[in-house]
């Protein structure tokens, strides 16, 4: 059956009895069927087919679905729709659609789901953190007081109460040194009698200080100030003068002990206080004890020398008496000087300062050139470029064995699913 | 007892109101007017489903939920084409969500299907033979022949309904023809047709 010998293709025959052609076209078949007896066998096979076909009838529809549809149409027009009898949620109706969504709302949540936890996992420990830098012990209640600026009277008494300590220490400080000559008298024995009775607290203060500021320089000047008013000093500074970036400034300053509240006071007047935290160290009981160490040994130096005055005795003994002398004087000064960074720890309490500028970016002071620049970003992202296909095949490297044995593993199984599904599924 | 379309249309000629006038009563309330419509599709629709799906109870059920979702659509029924493609149309969708569900009962639960073809209520051989040779046609090929015989759609009805262009259409009808008549006419197993009905087209 070819189509030169033929003016009309066999599948404008079927169309022509499927009604499907324009009249024109049809009366065109028509005259051709006639003529053509090929045309014309092929014209009786489809009308053969579709007799044979019609033999497949179909029982009658049965009466217990008529009743019900028609039931359901009634309760329609009556206002009332069926419900509906499938559940969306039935994973078996599922569109890939659906599978989409759903899979990526599932992944999207098992995101979110570590994304959250593993802010939550952070979060308790910076909070104890805070918590240790917040919580006022005993000894720096007067502090906390201070820290509230209209409280005028509180920070008088604070104030009052720190130059107080520091007055009965330097008391018992002085009793200390007093007592070899009151001993050198008296030859011995005796209860001290300058022991501090009731010492106040001795306090060393910490405070850290993060400030930002507008002006650096203008800071940095009231800074230098509020150190000369105050009688302090800086034991450490550094400042960072960067161009094209926020200028910065970290000093340690050690400022009187019953200055401190006023110093503080004026410090956080340079700028915005970004975070603060202070802490007070009680060392009372350690200048007590290294105190009364002290005198022990003194008192034992006292012993000695008297000795060394009155016998007169072997040369060897005498050797050993100063030897003896030597090492409980070698061991005084140790402990005077210990007492003595002690003591400045508590009559200078120590502000750790950040200063940092709030910087604001100027067109006027432009680092490199411009041709510089381009050079410059152009190469970087060529590096950058290089760096990430370097990356990737590093990944690759790394970490592909064990992807390709997950993919096996997850992949295999859900392969021979889909293909179990496309199998089956050909026969519905 | 045929489901030929000359039921149908012997009703409309009684009737004078055509579907679409009497679906629009409806959706506007009045409950007879499905009533009719029921009465005129109930059986081809029937004959649909009990054509394409092996268990008969099963071909009720989705009968039955296509005209319920017909009723549940109502309000929003829009006459823009004729409510017999409209019908198909939705007939069509609901089997192949039930092909859809079965599939992966299949796959996933192991449940077995149901034999791919209708199950044979008559003894007529003829009837079987012809059957089972419309089981051997090509996926795409035997839906296409299928509507087109029975549903009595034309071309471009079935073209909107696959989704396909309407030349695809007149082709796959004209080979799905022209197969069938010879396996009619060699009613033993085809080779050629084993291969058509083994193929993995979907539709």
């Amino acid at each position: 059956m070819n189509t030169a010998a033929h003016p009309i293709a066999p599948e404008e025959v079927m169309a022509f009895l499927d009604g499907e052609l324009a009249p024109a076209e049809a009366q065109a078949v028509s005259v051709h069927l006639d003529q053509c007896a090929e045309c014309a066998d092929l014209a009786e096979r489809f009308r053969a087919t579709s007799e044979s076909l019609a033999q497949w009838t179909v029982s009658a529809v049965p009466s217990s679905l008529e009743e019900s549809v028609l039931e359901q149409a009634a309760s329609a027009a009556a206002g009332r729709m069926p419900a509906k009898p499938r559940s969306y949620f039935d994973p078996s109706l599922w569109g890939w659609k659906q599978w989409a969504l759903g899979g990526g709302g599932a992944l999207a949540a098992i995101v979110m789901l570590m994304v959250v936890s593993s802010a939550i996992m952070s979060r308790p420990v910076r909070q104890v953190e805070m918590a240790q830098q917040v919580a006022p012990s005993p000894e720096a209640e007067g502090y906390v007081r201070t820290r509230q600026p209209n409280d005028q009277p509180a920070v008088a008494k604070s104030e009052l109460a720190a130059a107080s300590a520091g007055v009965a220490q330097f008391d018992s400080l002085q009793a200390a040194k007093s007592l070899p000559e009151s001993r050198a008298g008296g030859g011995g024995g005796g209860a001290p009698a300058s022991a501090p009775a009731a010492p106040a607290p001795m306090i060393a203060r910490t405070v850290s200080l993060t400030i930002i500021v507008k002006d650096f320089s203008a800071a940095r000047a009231s800074l230098d100030s509020i150190l000369a008013r105050h009688r302090g000093y800086a034991a450490q500074l550094t400042a960072a003068t960067a161009e094209n970036a926020p200028r910065s400034l970290q000093a340690s300053l050690r400022i009187p002990a019953p200055e401190l509240a006023a110093a503080l006071v004026e410090l956080k007047a340079l700028g915005r206080v970004q975070n603060e935290s202070q802490s007070g160290e009680e060392v009372t009981q350690q200048h007590a004890d290294l105190v009364a160490r002290l005198q022990n040994s003194r008192e034992t130096e006292e012993r000695l020398r008297a000795i060394l005055a009155q016998r007169t005795g072997r040369i060897e003994d005498i050797l050993q008496v100063e030897q003896e002398i030597a090492r409980v004087r070698g061991e005084i000064e140790e402990m005077e000087s210990e007492q003595q960074t002690l003591e400045h720890r508590v009559d200078f309490a120590t502000v750790d300062l950040q200063l940092t500028e709030e910087y604001k970016a100027s067109l006027s002071s432009p680092s490199a050139s411009f041709s510089n620049r381009i050079q410059n970003a152009f190469i970087a992202g060529l590096r950058n470029a290089g760096e990430t296909i370097l990356g990737i095949v590093l990944f690759l490297e790394e970490d592909g064995p064990v992807l390709l044995i997950w993919l096996a593993i997850l992949g295999l199984p859900v392969f021979l699913l889909v293909r179990r599904y496309r199998r089956v599924r050909t026969k519905f | 007892m045929n489901d030929a379309p000359r039921d149908s249309e012997a009703e409309s000629s009684q009737t004078p109101q055509s579907d679409e006038v009497l679906m629009v009563a409806f959706s506007r309330g009045q409950a007879d007017a499905f009533g009719a419509l029921f009465a005129r599709y109930k059986q081809p629709l029937f004959g649909f489903f009990r054509r394409r799906v092996a268990d008969p109870a099963q071909a009720e059920e989705l009968t039955q939920e296509t005209f319920i979702a017909i009723l549940r659509a109502a309000a929003r029924y829009q006459p823009s084409a004729l409510f017999r493609t409209y019908l198909y149309a939705v007939g069509f969708k609901i089997l192949r969500a039930y092909r859809r569900k079965a599939a992966f009962r299949a796959t996933f639960l192991g449940e077995q299907p149901l034999g791919g073809e209708p199950a044979i209520d008559n003894a007529i051989e003829t009837q079987a033979l012809m059957r089972q040779a419309v089981g051997r046609l090509e996926r795409l090929d035997r839906e296409v022949l299928l509507l087109r015989e029975f549903e009595q759609l034309s071309y471009a009805e079935i073209a909107e309904l696959l989704q396909l262009p309407l030349n695809t259409i007149r082709s796959r009808l004209f080979r799905a023809r022209l197969a069938l008549h010879d396996l009619l006419a060699t009613p033993a197993s085809h080779p050629a047709a084993r291969n058509f009905a083994q193929s993995k087209e979907r539709l």
